[in-house]
């Protein structure tokens, strides 16, 4: 990369001008101030959770101090030429999906859409009564360089579902509360009122529903690399957030499955693939879309935005062809230079470009001709046998290919190593179409291209952004503050407008977080009691008392059981648990992948205490070596899920999310609580001191039994306090009660038969007790209880699934017929 | 001369366990097109479909969409239609233009068909076999005549070794498959030597006249290859499974790039487990 151009000084070492307020206040930091301030800038990322904590997920995009500024009038011939660019995107879409008159004029070569992956050939498809059809493209953006002589030009369209939006938001405000000085030295035209355009034209486009229309995000979920992004969009236009599963199309309508029923959504918000969106026109390649979407859209129901046919636009192929249709189709020049682009299924380019290929490969970058997403192909960063199989590549099938030729590009400073070093930068800028035009957001994102990095394409999932500031040029045009911040997080539904996956995976993120829990509880107490070495009989009938407990949680399989060779094997078992790949990290990896699947719902706190404590806390325990440090970071790890527990009660709105996770957590703890009671009291009776002591360990109980019975031990009252005692937090009967007023509570009081279950559970818990109390030997009762108690437990688990089929739609399995594309797809299940 | 033909398809669908919804969208309907002119088409289905969507598609076939709603273990779908053919006889084979010349001719519209496809990729066996009747300068119809003669001959007619994605890579290593195997595998062969062609779903004639020959594909959904002659001839129909020239004995549902685009039925359906299928089609001369 030669690049020519240094966005903060000009040819002569002077600082641009529009560089200098911001310079000024860089200057004036204390020593080593930048690089606190990009430590700082880590630190906000890492806490608002962008690196999300979904495994493997952990490096994402992370955000330069020195934001990149480009002056009032560089900005409004950026927006002028944008706006031009997709108003002929636009007029292209519309001919191709519409009468195809270019291709008959010969304007465009017919490989470009008939063999262009992004043409869709149902998004062709028209009925008879079809009404004008609305604009395919709502939002658009662009990558540009600046090219040799300094002008910014266009080296890449992104048509489809534009990647960046929200993490300009997200840079903006991370980016004003850790440079405050340069906010003030230098203020940047706000971004707001952009959104707030895009979301009042949404709201029109949605019109068509009368009232008050419903828009959606649809992502394609979690384990997206921007699905951090949607979720910053969709708080930012205030919509739902939904995944295929939550989506279904009846009668021509699309609808949003909610625990109230269905309810109508009118815009929707693609960031699916385009081919995805319906399995019945497009072939099933994948549960997530939604079968019947494309007739609802062509009824116009539903707005899709943008049509899922738009992709079409994103062949770098179109650079051959856009300098020659703008002035058919637009009656003017292009505005805006873009990166020259050739194709080589021209014989005489191709042979000019393989020439070029070896006398001199620095010149061009060389693309697939159809994929918009590949990575360009730098010749020059080839060694001399790569760089002649890539030749015999591309002359093998020149038509294939296009070449663009290497823009000069340019440098802006970037904090590494404590100094500011320039780094070549490629800009993407943002555009909506507000009902009326385009509108460009006086803002963006600059990419700090790494090593061997060239031209655009799809936005990776990880990298270095700087915030791009627009300047005003009269401070008379700031309105509004500078600063965006989002509308507060909160649980904003009734139970009833739960979307039924979210409720089912509230549901379990309850379960797991308790699991993690009682988990943790027992792995502890195993560590504990194997850590006094050399064990005496007694001890060593505890141990396998507790290993029982360990295999029934999972924690344990058989053969690491102590036998005759002593605990060795099983305390190696318990260190192991919370390793990588291990039962305990396998619990914890699913409360962070739910946390992330909820979060929409969940508070800033409550995300806050769910989230980054808790990969610490496993960090902690993976590292530990010794069964001293493992029961110190099981410690911290059950501190921190009674935080959750606390938090959750404290910040969660009594509403159907709270309801579903105390309901899950509820249900894990008499489960979990009966598993472990029929274990521990698995002795003879003339053991069961031992496992009454147990028993109290296990459900956290020995306190307020010393304060009841001081230190008697004696079946009844102990059985009592865990069973029965209703004021026991701890107990099965406390629980038993909860979740039968969470069931009432969920249904507004409607429910019968699942509060019935509940109740019938709470009556055998009490009858157990009451057994136990009027028996003559009360050792021999409690003996006799391990098979009642585990009948219980497989009575909560049918009241669990009934629940699961009651309320979160566990949907058949979807399969295609008569499609000869189509693999049998999974089954859709209601859960993320 | 045309001919008048009374046409009913039926599908049947059972399933061992109760679907809940299902949308399917159907290429059951003949278009109108120079040569076939539909008097009547109707389509029906058990249980009858919450709604129904009709339109044209990317190809100006004619498309229907059923939505059902409600749980059923059967679904049946009948599509009757009275349709006049008699498609014009294609000209004289030696004066249509060399071959290379419609290569060199084919833009715009038609050259849709000259790209690789869903199921009709360019395989050079297809390739190599389409070349060898096409010598240098050869009239293009001669050479389409006798790539179609020489799968009949070469090819052996097979039902049940073949399913609805069987790759054109297999059909010319077995050379055996039935109507759809032998279009696709022709089609590659034209696409490959840089000549238009598409797929054409259809149906050819049940009854067998007191003595002629019973044809291939009767009774069931049918399909043959459209092929281009160049602008001035425009497309002419080549059944390579019975070697003869569309005339008056095939009714057109419509034309795609392969068999992906005009699927008679494809559906999604929630729920269902294994499904047995069950096609009849007539094809009856109409009394007029």
């Amino acid at each position: 990369m030669t690049s020519g151009t240094d966005e903060m000084v000009d040819g002569r070492g002077r600082i641009r001008p529009h560089w200098q307020g911001l310079i000024g206040a860089l200057a004036d930091l204390p020593g080593d101030g930048l690089s606190e301030r990009a430590r700082r800038l880590d630190a906000g990322f890492a806490a608002d959770g962008i690196g999300s904590l979904l495994p493997g997920a952990e490096a994402a995009w992370r955000c330069d101090p020195v934001p990149l500024p480009i002056s009032g009038a560089e900005f409004a011939t950026l927006s002028s030429g944008l706006a031009q660019r997709a108003t002929l995107l636009e007029a292209v879409l519309d001919d191709l999906y519409g009468p195809q008159e270019l291709l008959a004029e010969g304007l465009i070569p017919p490989s470009l859409i008939f063999a262009n992956p992004g043409f869709l050939r149902p998004c062709r498809a028209s009925l008879p009564d079809m009404r004008a059809r609305a604009p395919l493209m709502g939002a658009y953006a662009a990558d540009l360089m600046r090219g040799d002589d300094g002008r910014w030009m266009v080296v890449c369209d992104r048509t489809s579902r534009p990647a960046g939006f929200g993490l300009v938001l997200e840079n903006r405000r991370q980016v004003a509360r850790a440079m405050p000085e340069s906010l003030r030295a230098s203020p940047p035209r706000p971004l707001r009122a952009f959104f707030d355009a895009w979301q009042d034209s949404l709201t029109t486009l949605g019109q068509h529903a009368g009232g008050n229309p419903a828009i959606a995000i649809l992502t394609p979920g979690t384990r997206h690399p921007f699905w951090f992004e949607h979720l910053l969009l969709a708080r930012e236009l205030g919509c739902a957030l939904v995944e295929g599963g939550d989506l279904t199309v009846r009668n021509g309508a699309l609808f949003i499955k909610t625990l109230a029923g269905l309810q109508p959504v009118d815009v929707l918000i693609r960031r699916l693939d385009g081919r995805r969106m319906d399995p019945v026109e497009f072939g099933a390649t994948g549960s997530r879309g939604v079968p019947g979407l494309l007739d609802a859209a062509r009824h116009g129901a539903v707005r899709i935005v943008n049509d899922p046919g738009t992709g079409v636009m994103e062949a770098p192929a179109w650079a051959t062809v856009m300098a020659a249709l703008a002035p058919r189709l637009l009656g003017t020049e292009l505005l805006l230079p873009q990166a020259e682009t050739l194709a080589l299924s021209d014989p005489r380019t191709a042979a000019r470009i393989l020439a070029d290929l070896q006398e001199a490969p620095e010149r061009w970058l060389l693309r697939p001709a159809l994929d918009g997403n590949a990575a360009a192909t730098d010749p020059a960063a080839l060694d001399l046998a790569e760089r002649a199989r890539f030749s015999r590549q591309v002359a093998e099938d020149p038509a294939k290919w296009v070449a663009t030729r290497t823009p000069g590009g340019s440098v802006a400073p970037v904090v590494a190593a404590g100094r500011l070093q320039p780094r070549p930068v490629q800009l993407r800028m943002f555009l909506v179409h507000d009902g009326v035009g385009w509108r460009c957001l006086p803002g963006g994102m600059a990419r700090v291209l790494r090593e061997g990095e060239t031209l655009g394409g799809r936005l990776p999932g990880t990298g270095l952004a700087k915030d791009v500031w627009v300047l005003t040029e009269d401070r008379a045009d700031i309105r509004g503050p500078a600063i965006t911040s989002g509308p507060p997080i909160a649980v904003r539904r009734t139970a009833g407008d739960l979307p039924s996956r979210t409720a089912d995976n509230l549901f379990w993120l309850g379960r797991y977080v308790e699991r993690l829990e009682s988990s943790a509880r027992l792995l502890r107490l195993a560590a504990s009691r194997g850590a006094r070495g050399d064990p005496s009989p007694r001890e060593l009938a505890d141990l396998a008392a507790v290993a029982r407990c360990l295999i029934g949680a999972k924690l344990l399989s058989p053969e690491d059981a102590p036998s005759g060779a002593g605990p060795g094997p099983m305390l190696t078992a318990i260190s192991r648990a919370a390793r990588e790949g291990g039962p305990l990290a396998h619990r914890a990896a699913e409360v962070a992948r739910l946390t992330e699947a909820v979060r929409d719902r969940l508070t800033g706190e409550m995300y806050a205490t769910f989230s980054q404590p808790l990969r610490h806390a496993m960090a902690d325990l993976r590292a530990a070596r010794g069964l001293d440090a493992l029961e110190e970071g099981l410690g911290t790890l059950l501190r921190l899920c009674a935080a959750v527990a606390g938090t959750a009660a404290e910040n969660m709105v009594r509403g159907g999310g709270f309801l579903f996770l105390d309901l899950g957590r509820r249900m894990e703890r008499a489960s979990a609580t009966s598993m472990v009671l029929a274990e521990a009291l698995k002795e003879p009776p003339s053991r069961q001191e031992t496992a009454l002591r147990l028993a109290l360990d296990l459900c956290d109980s020995v306190i307020t039994y010393r304060s009841r019975y001081l230190t008697t031990l004696q079946a009844a009252p102990v059985l009592d306090l865990v069973l029965a005692d209703p004021g026991n937090p701890r107990g099965i009967a406390f629980q038993c009660a909860e979740i039968r007023a969470r069931l009432s509570s969920i249904s507004d009081g409607t429910e019968v038969e699942l509060v019935r279950a509940a109740r019938a559970l709470q009556t055998e818990v009490e009858a157990m007790a009451a057994g136990i109390v009027d028996a003559p030997d009360q050792a021999v009762a409690a003996a006799a209880l391990p098979p009642r108690l585990e009948a219980l437990r497989a009575a909560i688990g049918a009241l669990s699934d009934s629940v699961t089929r009651r309320y979160f739609a566990l949907l058949p399995a979807v399969q295609t017929i008569g499609s000869p594309l189509a693999p049998v797809d999974r089954p859709l299940m209601g859960a993320a | 001369m045309t001919s008048r033909w009374r046409l009913r398809h039926a599908t049947t669908y059972t399933y061992a366990r109760p679907v809940d919804m299902a949308t399917h969208m159907l290429h059951l309907t003949p278009r109108e097109m120079p040569g076939q002119k539909v008097l009547s088409a109707t389509i029906r289905s058990v249980p009858e479909a919450a709604r129904i969507t009709t339109g044209t598609d990317h190809f100006g076939n004619v498309v229907s969409w059923l939505f059902l709603d409600r749980p059923h273990e059967r679904f049946e779908v009948i599509s009757e239609a009275e349709v006049e053919s008699g498609f014009p006889p294609p000209p004289a084979a030696e004066t249509t233009p060399p071959w290379e010349r419609v290569v060199a001719e084919a833009a715009g519209e038609v050259a849709e068909f000259l790209f690789e496809s869903p199921l009709v990729p360019i395989v050079p066996a297809a390739r190599a076999f389409a070349a060898q009747s096409f010598p240098p300068g050869r009239p293009v119809l001669e050479g389409l005549l006798e790539v179609m003669s020489r799968i009949r001959r070469e090819f052996t007619y097979r039902p049940g070794v073949t399913g609805i994605s069987t790759s054109v890579e297999h059909v010319m290593t077995t050379r055996a498959g039935v109507c759809q195997d032998f279009s696709h595998a022709m089609i590659s062969g034209l696409r490959g030597l840089g000549l238009p062609a598409r797929y054409v779903s259809g149906y050819i004639r049940t009854y067998t006249p007191p003595g002629r020959v019973r044809m291939r594909g009767a009774d069931q959904s049918h399909a043959w290859v459209g092929a281009w002659m160049g602008p001035e001839h425009g497309w002419v129909d080549l059944d390579p499974t019975n070697d003869c020239v569309v005339s008056t004995e095939h009714v057109v549902l419509g034309w795609g790039r392969d068999f992906s685009d005009v699927s008679p039925l494809r559906g999604v359906i929630l729920g269902g487990g294994r499904h047995t299928l069950h096609v009849g089609v007539d094809l009856e001369p109409a009394e007029s």
